[in-house]
């Protein structure tokens, strides 16, 4: 089911580029439509797995991601919506669109180990996912912010001058969706640390949670991406890290979200494999 | 009935002569009306601007029309015929209507593309809208030059791009700040390009100007100008240090402002960015400056190449612009053939309504005892007859390919069907 979010995001990405080409109303509105269409059916198949497992299903890398995938498209229309700026849709369309393959590809079940059944897991999965969905639209902000500021700072005025919006949009955009982000991660955090804690009452021996410390990669990697933009809100409140310096940690800062999100949530941890 | 351009432009026309023949200090509507008074004219235009004042009428006879304009233009302006009649330059019809759409697009301006001449066009045809000097050959031609107007704007980048320094620097500061609302300003030393920077800026809503010049008097002239604020010339450092927007324009030998002075004055501002544009030859921004993060410093040779770039990326639009304008004025003809068949189409009808008629009166006779019901299917029958019959020639008529072609067609059908009508606009057009 997840193909045919695929196939409206893959349009809607092709779209995005010309429109950025061309810069026509007419693609820029074509785009919209088609991205507008991808996260109504993409709504439609969280809400039929939703139903399926009676909660939101995250609790499987696949759905998870699709579900990141929805949480960054709705993220990316708002911000589309609220500033009438189409210009980075061609940019985020290609994660959008990239990232939803692997759901549609292995779809994955979703798990049904009753350690998972707490409001507590839930709110933490959720929290952290919509986490890294503005992360996501952070560090594509923080790029471009890069590559404006590069092309303004060596008087190059060329094909990205004339199409991104002002370095100062984009500076806003990014430091609101870093506040955001990493309001849900400590969120995730917090609430991740109090689950563990109960679990360990509830379920002593299941090898997930006996893996749960600092010592899990995963676990490891999430202290230090919340380190990463702890430093990045403190340093644009007190140390004035705005603009370049700001679009610089908001993209490494993203590298490390995803590198733990896909990599290392497939491949190397030991505490989060419930399936 | 015609439609007839006279005027000069600055393609045609020295600019003293132009200016002489300038109607935009005066009243344009009057002027319109005057010339629309004239006898063989029904309707007219006057565009003015400081490139060209071009007049558009209708009139049925358009060497009469020249003449009365010329005399007209002399009139008016107290210009003896013979000083600008070898600058005039006129068009008729098809030909006048390009070279209308080709000025709402901005194709013969001075500086291609460029925005305020949609407006004047616009403004032009009000003022004689408001007089009601204009009828249906000007309204419908100017209308549609509206439309070929904001078309070749948004489907070419004829348009885009700063082609002057002072707007390239806006649009720069744009790029970076967003909107200028509140930004400060600081201009250093008071020149022509500084001021209308300055003035741009400030249109742009910009908040503080602040201006210094080593002679104080003209800071205090140019901070009137651009509703600033004139400080001495030692209160630079101090300016300096809240300022997001610097203009230089000294004429100083050695660098005013340096590496050190900058960082020392925008200590306190850490990364916030900094637009230094630096218009004085030789330069008054020591070119390490550049080199601090937050700092964009533009030369005026860095302004220069941006408006030669944008000027030769507006050069190569044009030509696609032109084919538009081409495509909207073969339309355009099209659309105002279809409409000027219609006397013809209507006076085919009412012939042959009048043959239908008669014919039903003549056999009321034999129809008199029908039933109501049967009567009046033998008129919806020979009703739609008479509209088959006329379907085809209809949309033929209003089909045809030129004006040559459409006077023919029109003659023959008056003649073969013995019509009596008004002639027809097109058939001299």
């Amino acid at each position: 089911m997840n193909f045919l979010p695929l196939i409206a995001y893959a349009a809607a990405a092709v779209a995005y580029a010309i429109h950025f080409a061309r810069r026509d109303p007419a693609s820029g509105r074509a785009a919209t439509t088609l991205l507008l269409l991808g996260a109504l059916v993409h709504t439609f198949v969280i809400g039929m797995q939703t139903m399926e497992v009676r909660h939101v299903p995250i609790a499987n890398p696949s759905r998870a991601v699709s579900s990141f995938v929805w949480l960054l498209t709705l993220s990316y229309l708002y911000l589309e919506l609220t500033t009438d700026e189409r210009s980075m849709g061609v940019f985020i369309l290609p994660v959008i669109a990239g990232l939803q393959i692997i759901p549609a590809i292995y779809p994955g079940m979703e798990s049904q180990d009753p350690v998972l059944d707490s409001p507590w897991f839930w709110v933490h999965v959720s929290s952290l996912l919509f986490a890294y969905a503005s992360f996501g639209l952070a560090g594509l902000l923080g790029a471009t912010y890069m590559l404006q500021f590069k092309e303004i700072k060596k008087k190059h005025l060329g094909y990205f001058y004339t199409r991104l919006p002002s370095l100062q949009i984009l500076d806003v955009m990014n430091s609101r969706a870093v506040t955001v982000g990493w309001t849900f991660l400590t969120l995730g955090v917090i609430v991740g640390a109090v689950w563990t804690a109960q679990a360990r009452g509830i379920a002593p021996n299941d090898p997930n949670i006996k893996a749960m410390s600092l010592d899990d990669p995963k676990i490891f990697m999430a202290l230090l991406t919340w380190a990463v933009y702890s430093f990045a809100v403190f340093a644009r409140r007190t140390l004035g890290w705005t603009g370049r310096r700001a679009a610089w940690l908001s993209a490494v800062g993203f590298a490390f979200a995803m590198l733990n999100f896909l990599p290392i949530n497939y491949f190397v941890t030991t505490s989060h494999t419930f399936y | 009935m015609h439609l007839f351009l006279l005027g000069v432009s600055h393609r045609t026309a020295p600019v003293d002569l132009r200016e002489r023949l300038d109607f935009s200090s005066g009243d344009l509507s009057a002027a319109a009306e005057q010339i629309a008074a004239r006898p063989s004219m029904t309707e007219s235009v006057v565009l003015s601007t400081c490139n060209r004042s071009e007049i558009y009428t209708a009139t049925m006879d358009p060497a009469r029309a020249r003449e009365e304009l010329v005399s007209f233009l002399s009139d008016y302006h107290h210009v003896p015929p013979q000083t600008f009649q070898p600058h005039l330059f006129a068009l008729e019809n098809s030909a006048a209507v390009a070279h209308l759409f080709r000025v709402a697009a901005g194709l013969d301006s001075l500086v291609v593309g460029e925005p305020q001449i949609l407006g004047q066009v616009k403004d032009a045809y009000q003022s004689s809208a408001s007089r009601r000097c204009v009828g249906p050959v000007l309204s419908n031609a100017f209308r549609w030059s509206f439309g070929v107007g904001k078309r070749v704007r948004t489907e070419t980048a004829v348009g885009e791009g700063a082609v002057s320094v002072s707007f390239a620097a806006v649009a720069l500061a744009r790029k970076i700040f967003g909107h200028l609302n509140g930004r400060r300003v600081l201009v250093i030393g008071a020149g022509e390009i500084s001021s209308l920077t300055a003035q741009h800026l400030r249109a742009q809503g910009v908040g503080d100007i602040v201006i210094t010049s080593r002679t104080h008097a003209h800071a205090e002239a140019l901070a009137g100008e651009v509703a600033g604020t004139a400080v001495p010339w030692d209160g630079m450092t101090n300016a300096l240090g809240s300022a997001d927007i610097v203009i230089t324009a000294t004429g100083s030998q050695r660098p005013i402002v340096t590496r050190p002075h900058l960082e020392a004055s925008k200590g306190h501002r850490r990364t916030a960015p900094v637009f230094i544009i630096d218009i004085a030859v030789p330069r008054d921004v020591d070119p390490a400056v550049g080199e601090i993060e937050q700092v964009f410093l533009y030369n005026i040779d860095d302004l220069q190449s941006i408006v030669e770039e944008n000027l030769s990326k507006r050069a190569a639009e044009v030509e696609r612009a032109e084919s538009i304008v081409n495509e909207e004025v073969t339309k355009f003809m099209a659309w105002q053939r279809s409409r000027s068949a219609v006397p013809t189409i209507v006076a085919l009808r009412q012939r042959f309504e009048a043959i239908r008629m008669s014919e039903l009166q003549r056999l009321e006779g034999k129809l008199g005892p029908l039933t109501p019901e049967a009567r009046a299917r033998v008129d919806d029958v020979t009703r739609l007859i008479v509209e088959k019959l006329l379907i085809e020639p209809t949309e033929q008529l209003k089909a045809l390919p030129d004006e040559e072609t459409q006077a023919a067609y029109t003659e023959a059908i008056n003649r073969l069907f013995k019509l009596q009508q008004d002639e027809p606009e097109t058939k001299h057009s």
